[in-house]
């Protein structure tokens, strides 16, 4: 089986305000997946939904080929899981809570969770509603690992934490996948975290995919360049996707296009036209974040430079135009 | 050794750490029969993927400057002097590339950064 979560044409509407609409999201088996998004956009509704804690309207789910919600006996059997907010009885002891869990999950690996308990220094007689946020962190992460899952689901895992504990966390992920090359479909607005070790990106909006590309893609596609004599009124066939322009800042000459699928004989097209391109810069995974994001939100190129928003022809992005006051909770 | 693997660099992360192998290996730092750490290891250190590390092995590997044996370990071959003496060359025409870069960006021209950088090479030898 290629492919560990398969999402298709995924709809769900909560409320007036919010709505996941057609939504695809499609993790190969092995990948370590960073899920972006901007609060509110969709990340922890999608996720809910995968773990089969909502019922969609509409399309299908498959995790580790079995269908949700049919399946969900199998596929959360074999699934770890940690939430935006904790899913522990707080009234119990770690150790109480650990054995509590490992009842549910036949993989459970007690060996394996004692180690890490250890590593974490996790106190075992404390209640759970008495754990700082670090060591509440720390083991809903053990919960998840422990039970030896083919596929993690780590909603804004890190989310809070400092970075010393944030680093525990992680390592303890990365050597789960190296020892057992489990999937990890991970979320977070921490963006530079994921940078590290994601393989794969997917980037949501308002209950929509804008991207979904292995990070080296992402991180090569998306570049700014500056166009000097871009002649005005001159519209056409781009040679890549235009995500956005906006003119000089006054600073210096030329202005500034957004574009995606940059080859560097690119160029040649400016030329042909008269213009020049001075400078391309490389976006790292938040600039690139940020410009996607902004292209896919018209009023915010209007807001900065009082311009309408341009793009390129059938790029197929940046077409949602919600106005942001109607952004729900997600 | 990693400390400058750096993830928002254009170059994707194991090129960055194949590179460093390599540079390790043209400067005598990383010596023949050495063996690196093992992916679990060295993916924990750095805290990225594993498979990136994995596959800037598998990169190393097929260039001749490592031996994979299964099960005991990522070995630094021998890959002669010649193979060193480009590898140098190579990186040494990396950093010229970068700062012709950072230059023009600045608006200081390949002339201006040679004058520059002979200064500097002259300043350093009558040390």
């Amino acid at each position: 089986m290629s492919n560990a979560i398969e999402i298709r044409g995924l709809n769900w509407r909560p409320s007036k305000a919010f709505a996941i609409e057609e939504l695809d999201i499609t993790v190969p088996s092995g990948a370590i997946y960073g899920f972006l998004g901007p609060n509110g956009s969709g990340k922890t509704s999608t996720i809910r939904l995968l773990m089969g804690m909502a019922k969609p309207q509409g399309g299908c789910i498959q995790v580790l080929g079995g269908r949700v919600p049919d399946d969900l006996h199998t596929t959360l059997a074999r699934t770890g899981y940690v939430p935006e907010r904790p899913h522990v009885i707080p009234a119990l002891t770690v150790d109480e809570a650990i054995r509590v869990h490992s009842a549910f999950f036949p993989s459970w690996d007690s060996g394996w969770a004692s180690g890490m308990k250890k590593e974490f220094r996790l106190p075992a007689d404390t209640r759970v509603g008495r754990l700082s946020k670090g060591e509440t962190g720390k083991l809903l992460m053990l919960l998840a690992l422990a039970q030896r899952p083919d596929l993690l689901v780590l909603d804004e895992p890190t989310d809070g934490l400092d970075p010393v504990v944030r680093r525990d966390v992680l390592t303890a992920v990365l050597d789960y996948v190296s020892e057992v090359g489990a999937t990890v479909f991970i979320s977070s607005h921490l963006v530079h975290e994921l940078e590290r070790f994601c393989d794969w990106v997917g980037v949501v909006d308002d209950g929509k995919i804008v991207a979904e590309m292995p990070m080296d893609t992402f991180k090569n596609e998306i570049k700014r360049i500056r166009v000097v004599g871009w002649p005005e009124n001159r519209d056409g066939d781009f040679p890549f996707g235009l995500l956005g322009r906006r003119p000089s800042d006054g600073m210096v000459a030329g202005e500034t296009w957004v574009v995606r699928g940059w080859q560097d004989q690119m160029t040649d097209f400016f030329t042909s036209a008269g213009a020049t391109v001075r400078e391309v810069t490389h976006l790292d995974l938040e600039e690139g974040f940020v410009e996607l994001l902004t292209s896919a939100r018209p009023e915010a190129w209007r807001g900065r430079n009082g311009d309408g928003p341009v793009r390129g022809e059938g790029d197929g992005y940046g077409t949602s135009g919600i106005p942001s006051e109607e952004r729900g909770e997600g | 050794m990693f400390e400058d693997i750096d993830p928002r660099s254009p170059t994707p992360l194991w090129g960055q750490i194949a590179a460093r192998v390599r540079v390790a290996v043209a400067a005598g730092e990383l010596r023949p029969g050495e063996i690196l750490p093992s992916v679990r290891e060295l993916a924990k250190r750095l805290r990225v993927n594993p498979a990136t590390v994995a596959q800037a092995y598998r990169e190393l590997a097929r260039e001749g400057f490592v031996e994979m044996r299964h099960g005991t370990g990522t070995f630094i071959k021998d890959v002669g002097e010649a193979r060193k003496d480009l590898e140098r060359r190579l990186r040494a025409s990396d950093l010229v590339r970068r700062m012709l870069e950072d230059g023009a960006r600045l608006g200081i021209t390949g002339n201006e950064l040679a004058d520059a950088f002979q200064e500097e090479v002259g300043s350093k030898v009558h040390e």
